[in-house]
Formats: structure tokens, C-alpha cells, sequence
């Protein structure tokens, strides 16, 4: 395959994060496992059985869930790998995020970010991944993203938990003086049935874990499981319904100090000219500090409290200086445009059949041909970014909400010139992450906390900081064409794509002195890597820096992409005269997992028959992080503008390992889509973001919420991602109803623009 | 300044003119409000000032001369409020960030209407933005709290 | 002249006939009190419907007061999501924080202002069914003295304030009853 030829003789972006961790791969280093990191922190009547299991003997059973936990019910859901194979109940355990540490690789995020199709199994495809997933491991990312923690967690912490049941029983056979296969294991004992008796994990702990580790561990058929595949209640249900201090902005430390940031307005530029004598004669303002990182400038506040920093940042003036990048919409829109008029810099991503010749060689009547584009976003966490920070005795101690703890020890050594081993960094809950929580907040709190004189400082931001300096989500624009055979399908798809590169803008605010090469798969992610059977496909992705720092929002390059390809489907159906459910059936006809759920939310939305007067229904499908999905969106015209009445949703998970929290997930990635496609845009101004706060960037409302019916499936072979699986489709399938409802094809995102929503 | 929260007088030392937020959070050490805006367009922030919602970020400390109760002071983990049940029950929180002031809204809602419509509690939480998108389950968990039929 | 007015008399129907014979200094003085209560401070909450509105710098073309804001039974929101949820006695002094005043309440329904043309507010505040009883004596006393006419002169950081002052709108309205308390023809085409 020529793909193939043209991605071997290219970079990816993935090589560069290795580089930039500075290691050398070996065999040796990649097989050599990772030191417990749990091992430190031990007390004398506790002991860790490897980096997931702690066993106290006082019966206390500690189970690390290395991922952020921000909403999406991954504590859960890990926990309950361990607990399933250790034999324990949830209620039983204590479920911890634990330290950072590389022991804590996520390689299944990785194995993704190549070019490969989730569902290309090819040996060029899989080495890939095989290879991406080493990266991971030898640079010890501990990273949240990518829908991946329950596929990198699905093996590794269940075999932590059975390595720990085995020791224990092994420890009970040896005091007992019985063969170990007489005994059995259940909610934190070991049982001997005949002789009837019984000894608790704490009671052995001591002795178990003096055992050498086995090295075969085999794992209980999905038959056997007691706690995966059914729902279980969140370990954190009950903090959050009492109101427990569990979040970053909840961290308390005796003597500590509150502050804030005021980064330039205006992204990279440093202030100059500041008159900082307003802001500090607040009441409660201690010290104003200058800030220098590789995110940008400005100042931060301590204060005593966090209102009197608030006030304070609002009074500083500067001249913070003039953008060096496209300074507004329509500068964003022409670089885009200009991008787009040159497709062959662009990288193939796929590139089947032979697309120019078909098009050189077609009669006008049977092209369809369209352009589409979208916004900047925010995240708008409801959580607004912050950390807190200590610097006392050379050690650096930070509490954050973040989503790479490791590489947040390692760039908050580096802002303050120390070694990555004096900073310990502790993982909050969080109150959404979306992609946001990278570095930014926590080096600026290091950079405070090194200012105030040894006491602990929680630098929260304003909620316009937090709009204003996000790492937004790229806008983007696309070039589409299509020609259609007699019966309306598509026998050749071209699509060319503009947008920034997200690893390459990640890369220039961490590690700035490396310059990425290579094409970023994360532009064409969910338009070059569908299910779809097209004989002449090409999808070309044109990396085009806009300067503005852009980042991973919940479900990436498929927060647009998804929403151009299903977007420009439905218009080939309405051109094609075919129905659109009709149209990708026929197009995902080789994969039945795809299939699968467009036939069944077609049955459960009652497709074939046309709604109520005045509704109308749009539908999408995607394959996202692994999973499947098929959506229906129907939609009402009412006096005070369009209703979201229901969403139907079919999702084939492949291992549905929770219904619950996969519900809970298909419904939060729905809102939040639809969100973005009603109303939301950030727009620049001079190079400064014009959106502030929720009353010029809000979201899904609760009377504006749809009702929401789901189906989960597992038909398919490879287990699925759910955390960002229904975004993408909801923005499409809402799109494609507007145009059903009202005949306009919005093009351009937010549907605001053309359409009011009640 | 004397403030009464959750029943118990305390005594801060506050600006006038420093929202009841700041003065709960960072100088009383109440955490369950959260900052979430800053300019009452959130709700994360919502707790009782004698029995009526009020958004805290807002409210300048110098006016909060009523009796606060904030969700440290409807229920604890050994003693839930019915509404805090129906909220475990429906298993509604995800980040939680915003679930106090949500849960806050529901107190208040259900002590004046025992038994709310869809429409009643539409009309109740439109000022209490959620990201994660519970919505659903916030409408589930209100109706079992209000004794009604549990279920979307 | 005279004989021009004349046939103006016999064209007109009635309601009208009081208006021409208004006197241009109390249509002066209407204009006044009409460009005070059409201002988004005062018509934002003199609605027709349920919902205020929002207007101004960062908040776009004016719209429906976002968050599903609602009248409520009287006027002042409904349970758990009440007016004074959000808007306390005093203006947020942060930049778009809700401005605050004393009962801050949308106004009765009938009241309405909000895209009403000046003859039709004019008939309003005329008229004691429309104006919770008050005549145009206590309608100025009103706008004199209470707390929450009086924030539409001081809405605030970031926000417009309505023209003139609370005691240059109270004058306009004695001088204006005065007069007659005439009120302008409805504007052709309306």
C-alpha cells in the first residue's frame, strides 16, 4: 500500500516527545520494569504488593488508580480491575491516586497516536502501535487522555490484583499447612472450606508480600467476573454529595497563602511599561511578582486571601504588547484559507485508490463539493485552573489538578532549576479536565511558591484567566469533494484539512528548544481513519500554526473532523437521493461492529418513520477511541427557537466494563458537544481572546437538555474508549438535523450563526 | 464580623465588601462552595441564606446577616439529607464540582414545592451550570428525593 | 391656521384630538421621560413575556436573560432560582457581576416597555390599570424615591446608565402632567 511507503518515510510528531525525554531505547531499558513507587511511603504494619496493591494490617486494602479522576468515573472503574482479581468489594477499599511516577506509563494513549485506523489490524499498523506503546513505557508518561485508561488499565491492573491474591493465598497455604489449591478467596479472606478456616488480607499481608511475585498470572474468564460488566456505585459518589474537600482548590495547608495570575492578554509577548501601584495597595496584597515561563508572561499575586489577588490582578497595567500571530477571526480565516490553497503541502493520511484521476475525469453534475470550518474553543472547566505549591528546604511539594503528574514534576524542576526527584507532586480529584489540565497552573504556583518565602501558596485563577489563557481547541477549516456513481454513493472522497497542530503547540510551551517535524495525526483524526469503503479516498491534513496556543480538548481532531466528514456525508446523501441511515449502511458494510449500531439506533429512533410536524432529525456515526457509535439528534422548531428533544445513541464499547458510568459518559460527551455547536466560539480581538466568562461563553443549560435514550453493545473484538466516544457524533447529528428542520446547511460552527437555539 | 454558618456563630475578619464566598473559603475554611465564576452566572457557589439560594460569590459578607447553611451543614456522610441520598441513589456527580450547588438548588426547590414538575425543576437549576452534563440524573434524583417514581 | 385645525379636527378620531392640541413643551417633556424608560436599563425589565433581558458591551444584541431567568408568580423568579439569587442589594462591583438594588423584580407584565413604541408607553403610565394603581402624581413620586428606579441611573461597572437622573425624570414627569401629560402619535408604519 503506497500509505504505508508515505508514513515510513516520515517522523511522526511522537518521536519528538521521545526525544525530548532524552532517552535512548534498548531492549534492556524497555523490558526493565519500573521501581514501585509505593515503596517509600510505607508504614511498618503496611505493605505494597507492587504499584496498585497497599494491604495494611489493620485489614486497610489501598488501591492506586493512577488517572485523573474528573468526572468521568475511572477511579471506579480501575479500581475495580484490581479489586475483581484481588477478591475484595469495592466498599472495602481505599482507592487512591497515588504518586507520580513513571511506573504509571500510559501506553494505550500512545499506541493511538499514530496513523493507523483503530481497526486496521495490519502488521505495519500493529508494530506501530507496539512501538508507540514502548515510547510510552521508557519515558515513563504518566498521562490521562485519549479515551485510553481502561484499555492500558484492562490487563496490567488486573494481573496487580491477582499477583496479590496468589502471594496471599500462598502465605495462608504456608500457615495453614494446607495445599494452596484447597483454598479459596473472598471479600478480603482466605478460606480454607473443610477445615473452615478463614484468614484476613491484613493478617497476611506481612507474610504474603515477603513472597516472591509469580510470574504467570493467569486472569478469570468474563464469566467469572463479580464486579466488571455490572454497574457499580463511585467510590467518590459520596464525598461529592457531602460536599468533601476534594478538589485542588480545596487544598488547605497550615500557614498558607492565596494568589492568583494576571498572564498577558495577549499569547507569548512579554509586558512591558508595568504599573503595578494600583494592585498593590489592595488590602490582603503581599507581593507582586513578575512571571517568565515557556506558557507566557505576566504577574502573580500573593495575597492573604484569594479575593484580595483577584482584585489585584484586575488593577495591573502593562503594555502587554502586540500578537505575532493572526490577530483575529477573519486573520485566522485567511490563514486557513491559504493553507487550503495549496493541498499538496498537506500529508496524506490515507490515500486509497486514485483520487485526482477521478476527478479530472468526471461529469460536473455528479461532484458535490463543499468548504466547513470551526472555531477556536474553551474548555470552561467548571473547576477553574489552579494549584498549590510549597518550596521549603529545596524540595518542591505541588498539590494539582492535572492530567500528566509526571511531566508536571518534571517541568516544575525545570522552571526552578531543580532535579525532577525534589518535587513530589500530588494529584487531586478534579473538577473536569476535558484535556485542559496540562503544566501551565502548576508551574506558575512553583514560580509563586519559590516567591513566598516558604509557605504554601493555592494560586487559583480568575474564570477570565481561565478563558482567556486556555490552550483552546484548534479552529480549523476543510475543503471537501465528492463524486458520486449512478445510485448516489460516493466512489471517491477528497478531503483536505487546515489546521495547527496541537502536539506541535504542546511541544512549543513545554519543550520549547525542539522543533517537532513530521505530519500530526490529530488533524485528520476521525476524517481519515473511519470504517467507511470508499474505492478513491484521500484525506490530506495541512499543518497551519495560528500562533495561539491550541491544545487536546475532549475527543481532539474528532471535535471537528467528525463533524466535516458526517457533515459532508449527509450532503452527498441529499445530493445522491439516498437516505443518509441508508447511505452509511452501506458504506460500513465490511465492519459489522459499525453496522451493528447504526442499525440499531435507526430501530430504536424509529428512523423509517418521519417525526412529528415541526421536528426533525439529524444522525452521524463515528468510530472515536476505539469504540463505535451511531446517533440521532431530533430536534423541534418552537417560538423561542430550536429544541434538543431526544438523542438516541447506539455504542459498541466491545467490554461494556460499567453501564452506569458508560451511560453517564455518553450522556456528558452529548452535552458537551452539543454545547460547543449551539453557542460556543472564542474570537480574538487584537490577539486577545473576547470571551470572559459564562455570560459570553456558556453551555448546555439543564431546560435546555435533551432526554437521551442509549444502547450499549459489545460486538466488537477490541475494547473501546467511552470518555470522549459521543462528542464528535452529537455535533454532527446536530448540524445535519438543522439542516432537516430548516434546509440550511450551517457550514460553519457555532450553528449560532445561522440559527437560534431556546 | 459575625457570621451564623450551619448553625454555629463565627467570627471573621473580613472587608465589607468581600463576597460570603471568599470569607467561607478562605478564611473560615468552609470548602463545600466553590468558585466557579465570580459573577453568579454558575451557581457552584450556592448556599442558604436564611432558607433562599443565593449565589455567595456575589453577596458581599457585610449582607449575609442570615442564618447560611451550606451543604456541610444539610447532611454528613453518617446523617445524609434525603437530597444527598437521591443524589448517591441516582449515582448524579461526576467531576462533583459543581453537585453542592446543584444539591444546594434541590433543598431549596423541594422545601417550597414538595413534588416539582420537569418544568419546576427546569425553572429551579438553569442558573447552575454543569460541564459534565448530569442533567438528566439531576432530574431523576430530585423526583426521588421528592418521594415521586425514581427513574430519567 | 385656525381653519387647518379645524379640518384636522373633523379628520381625527377622538383619542387623538387631545394630542393635537398637546402643547410642544409637554411632548418635550414626555420625550424626556420616554427616553429614560425605553432605556435597556429600565425596558430590560419591563418586559412582556416571562423573561428579562440582557444588553450592553460584551453582552451581545440584547436577548432573553440567559440561565432560563423566568417572572415567576410575582415577578420575582421562581422557587430555587429567584432574582435575588443572584442580585443582591448592591451592584457587584466586579465587571460583569449582576448589578444589584433593594426588590430588584421584573416589572408586571402589564407594565411593559420593552419594545413599545413612546405613544404606547405613553398610554401605559397613563393609564392606573397598567400601573398598579398609581396616577401619574405617584408614578413620579415613585420614580423619585424608590431604591430599585433609582439603579437604572447606576447600574454599575460596564453598564449604561439610563439619561439624566431620578430627580430630572421626576421633574420631567410634573412638568409634563402639568402640561397635560400629553402624548405623541403613534409613528406611521407602526
Amino acid at each position: 500500500m503506497s500509505r504505508l511507503g508515505t508514513i515510513t518515510r516520515r517522523t511522526f510528531l511522537v518521536g519528538a516527545v521521545a526525544v525530548a525525554g532524552g532517552v535512548a531505547f534498548g531492549t534492556w531499558y524497555v523490558r526493565r520494569p519500573y521501581a514501585n513507587p509505593l515503596l517509600d511511603g510505607l508504614s511498618e504494619d503496611e505493605v505494597a504488593f507492587n504499584p496498585f496493591v497497599k494491604i495494611g494490617t489493620d485489614e486497610t486494602i489501598t488501591i492506586i488508580a493512577p488517572r485523573a479522576e474528573m468526572g468521568q468515573g475511572i477511579a471506579t472503574t480501575l479500581a475495580a480491575f484490581v479489586a475483581e482479581e484481588l477478591d475484595v468489594r469495592l466498599d472495602q477499599v481505599k482507592v487512591e491516586h497515588g504518586p507520580a511516577s513513571p511506573a504509571y506509563y500510559n501506553a494505550a494513549m500512545m499506541e493511538e497516536a499514530g496513523p493507523f485506523p483503530f481497526f486496521d489490524e495490519s502488521l505495519m499498523a500493529e508494530v506501530t502501535r507496539r512501538s508507540f506503546g514502548t515510547v510510552a513505557k521508557v519515558l515513563g508518561l504518566q498521562a490521562t487522555g485519549g479515551s485510553s485508561s481502561t484499555r492500558d488499565g484492562f490487563v496490567r491492573m488486573r494481573q496487580a490484583g491477582a499477583a496479590a491474591r496468589i502471594m496471599l493465598t500462598e502465605a495462608a497455604a504456608r500457615r495453614l499447612d494446607v495445599p494452596a489449591a484447597e483454598l479459596t478467596t473472598a471479600d478480603g479472606e482466605v478460606i480454607h472450606e473443610s477445615s473452615g478456616q478463614r484468614l484476613t488480607y491484613g493478617a497476611l499481608a506481612l507474610d504474603a508480600a515477603a513472597i516472591e511475585p509469580p510470574s504467570d498470572i493467569p486472569l478469570r474468564e468474563r464469566a467469572e467476573w463479580k464486579l466488571l460488566g455490572q454497574s457499580q456505585p463511585r467510590v467518590d459518589m459520596l464525598a461529592k454529595a457531602t460536599g468533601a474537600p476534594v478538589f485542588g482548590v480545596d487544598i488547605t495547608a497550615p500557614d498558607m497563602l492565596f494568589g492568583t495570575v494576571k498572564m498577558s492578554p495577549v499569547f507569548w509577548r512579554e509586558p512591558a511599561n508595568a504599573d503595578l501601584s494600583k494592585a498593590e495597595v489592595v488590602p490582603g496584597v503581599i507581593r507582586i511578582v513578575p512571571i517568565s515561563s515557556t506558557y507566557g508572561h505576566g504577574f502573580g499575586i500573593l495575597a492573604t486571601n484569594t479575593w484580595a489577588a483577584f482584585r489585584a490582578a484586575g488593577l495591573i497595567e502593562a503594555d502587554w504588547g502586540t500578537p505575532d500571530y493572526p490577530a483575529d477571526s477573519a486573520a485566522i480565516d485567511a490563514r486557513l484559507t491559504q493553507a487550503l490553497a495549496d493541498p499538496a503541502s498537506g500529508s496524506s493520511m490515507r490515500d486509497d485508490g486514485d483520487v485526482e484521476t477521478l476527478f479530472a475525469d468526471a461529469p460536473r453534475e455528479r461532484f458535490v463539493e463543499a468548504e466547513y470550518a470551526v472555531p477556536l474553543l474553551a474548555h470552561a472547566c467548571m473547576e477553574p485552573m489552579n494549584a498549590t505549591a510549597k518550596l521549603a528546604d529545596g524540595k518542591l511539594t505541588i498539590w494539582a489538578p492535572n492530567q500528566v503528574p509526571t511531566l508536571t514534576a518534571q517541568l516544575c524542576a525545570s522552571a526552578l532549576g531543580m532535579e525532577t526527584t525534589d518535587v513530589t507532586v500530588h494529584t487531586t480529584q478534579m473538577g473536569g479536565g476535558f484535556g485542559r489540565r496540562e503544566v501551565d497552573f502548576s508551574i506558575y504556583a512553583a514560580l509563586l511558591a519559590d516567591a513566598a518565602g516558604g509557605r504554601p501558596v493555592k494560586v487559583t485563577w480568575t474564570r477570565e484567566e481561565d478563558i482567556a489563557r486556555d490552550v483552546f481547541r484548534p479552529a480549523a477549516k476543510g475543503r471537501f469533494r465528492a463524486r458520486l456513481d449512478d445510485t448516489g454513493l460516493p466512489v471517491a472522497l477528497d478531503m483536505t484539512i487546515a489546521a495547527p497542530s496541537i502536539l506541535g503547540s504542546v511541544m512549543r510551551r513545554t519543550f520549547p528548544s525542539i522543533s517537532p517535524v513530521g505530519p500530526d495525526a490529530t488533524i485528520t483524526q476521525g476524517a481519515h481513519d473511519q470504517p467507511y469503503s470508499i474505492a478513491n479516498y484521500r484525506v490530506r491534513g495541512i499543518k497551519t500554526d495560528l500562533g495561539v496556543p491550541v491544545g487536546f480538548w475532549r475527543s481532539v481532531g474528532m471535535s471537528f473532523n467528525t463533524y466535516f466528514h458526517e457533515g459532508f456525508l449527509d450532503e452527498i446523501a441529499v445530493a445522491g437521493g439516498m437516505d443518509p441511515v441508508d447511505l452509511r449502511r452501506r458504506l460500513v458494510a465490511d465492519y459489522p461492529a459499525a453496522l451493528g449500531v447504526v442499525d440499531r439506533v435507526a430501530e430504536m429512533a424509529n428512523w423509517s418513520e418521519p417525526p412529528a410536524e415541526d421536528r426533525a432529525r439529524g444522525f452521524a456515526f463515528a468510530l472515536a477511541f476505539g469504540s463505535w457509535i451511531a446517533q440521532i439528534v431530533e430536534i423541534a422548531d418552537t417560538p423561542a427557537g430550536i429544541r434538543i428533544e431526544k438523542t438516541w445513541m447506539a455504542a459498541d464499547v466491545g467490554i461494556a466494563l460499567d453501564p452506569s458510568i458508560i451511560e453517564a459518559q455518553l450522556i456528558s460527551g452529548a452535552v458537551f458537544g452539543f454545547s460547543s455547536a449551539m453557542n460556543q466560539e472564542i474570537t480574538l480581538r487584537e490577539g486577545r481572546v473576547e470571551q470572559s466568562n459564562f455570560h459570553d461563553y456558556d453551555a448546555m443549560r439543564i431546560h435546555q437538555c435533551p432526554t437521551f435514550e442509549i444502547a450499549i453493545l459489545e460486538n466488537a473484538e477490541k475494547m473501546g474508549g467511552v470518555g470522549e466516544l459521543s462528542t464528535p457524533t452529537s455535533v454532527a447529528a446536530l448540524a445535519n438535523a438543522v439542516f432537516a428542520l430548516t434546509g440550511k446547511r450551517v457550514r460553519q460552527l457555532p450553528l449560532s450563526r445561522e440559527v437560534a437555539f431556546a | 464580623m459575625r457570621l451564623t454558618v450551619n448553625g454555629k456563630a463565627i467570627q471573621i475578619d473580613a472587608e465589607p465588601q468581600m463576597p460570603l464566598l471568599w470569607a467561607l473559603r478562605d478564611l473560615a475554611g468552609i470548602m463545600g462552595p466553590k468558585f466557579g465564576c465570580g459573577i453568579a452566572a454558575c451557581g457552584a457557589c450556592t448556599v442558604l441564606v436564611d432558607g433562599a439560594p443565593v449565589r455567595s460569590c456575589v453577596m458581599p459578607v457585610s449582607q449575609a446577616t442570615g442564618a447560611i447553611i451550606t451543604i456541610e451543614g444539610i447532611g454528613t456522610p453518617e446523617a445524609l439529607h434525603p437530597v444527598q441520598q437521591a443524589w448517591i441513589d441516582e449515582q448524579v456527580s461526576q467531576c462533583g464540582y459543581c453537585q453542592a450547588g446543584q444539591i444546594m438548588t434541590a433543598v431549596a426547590l423541594l422545601e417550597a414545592n414538595p413534588s416539582p414538575t420537569d418544568e419546576d425543576i427546569d425553572n429551579a437549576f438553569g442558573g447552575n451550570l454543569c460541564r459534565c452534563g448530569t442533567y438528566p440524573r439531576i432530574r431523576a434524583a430530585v423526583k426521588r428525593a421528592a418521594g415521586g417514581p425514581a427513574g430519567a | 391656521m385656525r381653519f387647518v385645525v379645524a379640518l384636522a379636527l373633523l379628520a381625527l378620531p377622538a383619542p387623538v384630538l387631545a394630542q393635537e392640541a398637546a402643547s410642544p413643551q409637554g411632548l418635550a417633556e414626555w420625550q424626556k421621560i420616554y427616553e429614560v424608560f425605553s432605556h435597556p436599563r429600565c425596558a430590560n425589565c419591563h418586559t412582556e413575556d416571562d423573561h428579562p433581558r440582557w444588553s450592553g458591551a460584551h453582552y451581545g444584541p440584547t436577548r432573553i436573560h440567559p440561565f432560563n431567568v423566568r417572572r415567576g408568580p410575582d415577578g420575582f423568579g421562581n422557587t430555587g432560582l429567584t432574582c435575588q439569587t443572584c442580585h443582591q442589594e448592591t451592584n457587584a462591583q466586579i465587571l460583569h457581576g449582576p448589578p444589584g438594588a433593594p426588590n430588584w423584580h421584573l416589572a408586571p407584565a402589564e407594565m411593559v416597555w420593552f419594545e413599545k413604541s413612546s405613544a404606547q408607553i405613553c398610554a401605559q403610565i397613563k393609564d392606573p390599570a397598567r400601573t398598579g394603581g398609581m396616577d401619574l402624581e405617584e408614578v413620579a413620586v415613585h420614580v423619585r424615591d424608590d431604591a430599585l428606579v433609582a439603579w437604572g441611573w447606576d447600574p454599575g461597572p460596564g453598564r449604561e446608565p439610563a439619561p439624566g437622573s431620578a430627580e430630572e425624570t421626576f421633574a420631567a414627569l410634573e412638568r409634563w402632567t402639568a402640561l397635560g401629560a400629553p402624548c405623541p402619535a403613534e409613528e406611521s408604519g407602526e
